[in-house]
């Protein structure tokens, strides 16, 4: 499966591989900041330190002026963390402002992610927040004092829920709201959580239920996914009724299919037709042909995509 | 029956007898290695990692999946239960359920329990062979099923249904339905393949006393991904997914079990379908008014469920049983309840075939001098009944000719 990534993020990461200036590759030595997220048992961490330039009396008015990383992942990983680190030389912020930026800044910057890709935003979003937190302690900053919530009681006193990939359950519940994630689908995606095993999905206190306490329930509402997608319900093609569909199909079994199997000493038997699905049974030297669920793929399903609607799916019954 | 006569036994579709290397490879998890696997000590570890080699076991022997998809549960009916609530519950969105006609109250009291709570159940009847329509299964397909249950082999006929193509037909028309199979009567008889053969099936139960383990050992196979809440909470056992102490001993001895079963499957299915046939074709010839029921579909090889019109069942067992015979009967009166066999009703086996049916069912322990001797003394155990039944001319040996109104009379 190749992912879709944008020129930007192929860019940002080429870029990167190949040391071009400007690229942000590499560990700054006695950094201001540096926090780091994942491991390699997980599929990526990142590093991350920055410099600032102090403020002489002010440390909350540091402005951050260099930022590096060093990552282990994916293309789309590396890519991230240079638009993480692009973003804050560019924006003059300070330590304190630097924790507005989500990792949807961070997606916007390179044009989009795939969806199996959002971690890796999420990876750069959380390193640069651990980054800030080294920074206040160095520079004795008190964040609780200026509001700021450090979660420090999250991975201590957090009770386990994806194992796989060591995640509590206040965690992923941040997550959850932080970054509005509705299905068990999204928050894989984003944090990875449920990605391994997938045994936590649907265990009492697993992700659906920490979904349902999040949103309360809601979540299924405004979200197709986790409701189970409903059958087909396309019916037959509102130009037709439901007869002159099966009897436009039924035509064209009789006329040019059947003939077709006929020569080869087959035939084929319609056992139903739902919505825009014909379920078919092979008869004859068909039957026991080891190419059967081949031959109705290939031709009774074209011929009637051809001929009837491009919508027909054949199931062999 | 005396308490020296040899036991003949022929209803082991009801439970079979723990294999000696079964129970041999059990004994140590009671006597030495008795710890509990989530303790942190190292023979306590050990025990563990024995868990762990008999979940991959079982793993293996269902066409190499992933441990992961192996819980282990109590019994049958739990992993039932379990996936049947577990399916619903999961998915409330959706309040359509297919099974059949014919399942094990396992299953289909289950299903009744849905029922109640507002669940749509359908319940796919059979033809005179114990056969589905597949068309009519086709047809109870809506966007609302939620689950399709369908046991792999009947336990009262050994019917086989064609779970490989119910279950491709049930997901290829809608990915979210899902499949559950109770495989309790096939699981070590038919070879059964979860990644290859039954790619669909997406829940699997059965248990290990149908395949010479001991009572108190089921397996839920759970495909990754399927949308099932468990029931059984208090414990992180089983990822969480049915909590409680694993059963140790059992859980080794229901791998050895699985394990022996696909060692010999081949031969053992060849010795017991020359068996069963030899049986068969002998009742058959040599007793009039029979049917066997269920022989005009697949059929697994150690099953034979026969009627003998016009006398009852549970008088055969009484007196099979007075040479050491051990077999079951669909009569209402060995049923536990009053009713007589709900499988071979579904059937429209005739009344007067459904009470007087016997259920032999045969293992790899079972030889031909067990089946001779069931050869010679059942065409008697007939006719003493026979003697006595105001449906049977005895002087023709064939029914009365009034016989099926006098049936017809006393059923009113």
């Amino acid at each position: 499966m190749g992912w879709e990534y944008s020129e930007k993020t192929k860019q940002l990461f080429m870029d990167a591989v190949h040391g071009k200036p400007g690229t942000h590759l590499g560990e700054i030595e006695n950094p201001d900041g540096m926090g780091e997220h994942g491991s390699i048992a997980c599929g990526d961490s990142m590093r991350f330190t920055f410099r600032v330039t102090r403020h002489p009396s002010d440390p909350a008015q540091d402005i951050i002026t260099e930022a590096k990383y060093l990552t282990f992942g994916c293309t789309s990983a590396i890519a991230s963390s240079e638009a993480l680190c692009d973003i804050i030389e560019k924006g003059n912020y300070t330590p304190l402002t630097a924790l507005k930026i989500q990792n949807s800044d961070i997606v916007d910057y390179l044009h989009g992610l795939p969806e199996q890709k959002i971690h890796c935003s999420v990876m750069g979003a959380e390193a640069l927040e651990a980054a800030v937190f080294n920074w206040a302690q160095r520079r004795g900053v008190d964040l609780k004092k200026l509001g700021i919530d450090m979660h420090d009681q999250e991975t201590e006193e957090g009770r386990m829920v994806c194992k796989c990939f060591s995640l509590t359950e206040p965690y992923i519940k941040r997550k959850i709201r932080e970054l509005n994630l509705r299905t068990i689908p999204q928050i894989t995606n984003a944090i990875k959580a449920g990605g391994g095993c997938s045994s936590c999905h649907h265990v009492p206190g697993g992700l659906q239920d920490l979904l349902d306490q999040v949103w309360g329930g809601q979540a299924a509402a405004s979200s197709g996914l986790v409701q189970l997608p409903v059958l087909p319900a396309e019916p037959a093609p509102a130009d037709f009724s439901p007869y002159q569909f099966a009897k436009k199909i039924e035509k064209v079994v009789d006329e040019y299919i059947r003939p077709a199997l006929r020569a080869d000493g087959g035939d084929v038997e319609i056992m139903d037709i739902k919505g825009t699905i014909v379920y078919c049974s092979l008869r004859g030297a068909c039957a026991n042909c080891m190419g059967a669920s081949q031959t109705l793929k290939m031709m009774v399903e074209r011929s009637l995509k051809d001929q009837v609607d491009e919508r027909i799916r054949v199931i062999e019954a | 029956m005396s308490k020296f006569m040899k036991i003949i036994y022929l209803d082991n579709n009801a439970t079979t007898q723990t294999a000696p290397e079964v129970f041999e490879s059990m004994v140590p998890y009671f006597t030495e290695q008795y710890f509990n696997p989530s303790s942190m000590y190292e023979p306590a570890r050990q025990t563990g990692q024995a868990v762990t080699a008999a979940r991959r076991k079982i793993a293996d022997c269902l066409g190499h999946v992933d441990p992961k998809e192996i819980l282990f549960t109590g019994c049958a009916t739990e992993s039932n239960n379990t996936a049947i609530l577990g399916a619903a519950h999961a998915n409330p969105n959706r309040r359509h359920v297919i099974t059949t006609t014919v399942e094990h109250p396992a299953v289909m009291e289950v299903c009744r329990e849905l029922e109640r709570n507002g669940c749509k159940v359908t319940y796919l009847g059979v033809d005179r062979d114990g056969k589905l329509d597949v068309r009519e299964f086709i047809r109870a397909l809506t966007p609302e099923t939620l689950l399709v249950s369908i046991m792999h082999a009947n336990n009262e006929t050994g019917v086989i249904f064609p779970i490989d193509q119910l279950s491709r037909i049930t997901k290829q028309t809608d990915p979210s339905i899902i499949f559950h199979t109770d495989a309790t009567q096939t699981v070590g008889k038919l070879p059964i393949d979860l990644a290859l053969g039954l790619p669909y099936v997406d829940l699997m139960s059965f248990s290990g006393h149908k395949l010479h383990a001991p009572k108190g050992v089921g397996v839920l196979f759970i495909r990754r991904g399927t949308r099932c809440r468990p029931y059984m909470l208090g414990g992180h056992q089983e990822d969480g997914r049915r909590a409680g102490t694993e059963n140790v001993p059992y859980i080794i001895g229901i791998a050895k079990a699985l394990e022996l079963a696909m060692e010999h499957r081949e031969q053992d299915e060849a010795k017991i379908e020359r068996l069963r046939t030899r049986l068969e074709n002998a009742l058959v010839q040599k007793i009039a008014s029979v049917q066997v029921n269920g022989k005009g579909a697949p059929r697994l090889a150690n099953t034979l469920n026969i009627s003998f019109h016009y006398i009852e069942g549970e008088g055969m067992l009484f007196q099979l049983s007075g040479y050491g015979i051990c077999a079951s009967s669909g009569s209402a009166c060995t049923s536990g309840s009053l009713e007589p066999s709900h499988v071979l009703r579904a059937m429209k086996v005739p009344f007067t075939a459904v009470h007087g049916s016997v259920r032999f069912s045969l293992s790899r322990y079972n030889t031909e001098e067990d089946v001779d001797t069931v050869i010679e003394v059942f065409p008697q155990i007939v006719a003493n009944l026979r003697k006595l039944s105001p449906y049977w001319d005895n002087e023709r040996n064939t029914p009365r000719a009034d016989a099926l109104s006098l049936v017809q009379q006393t059923q009113t």
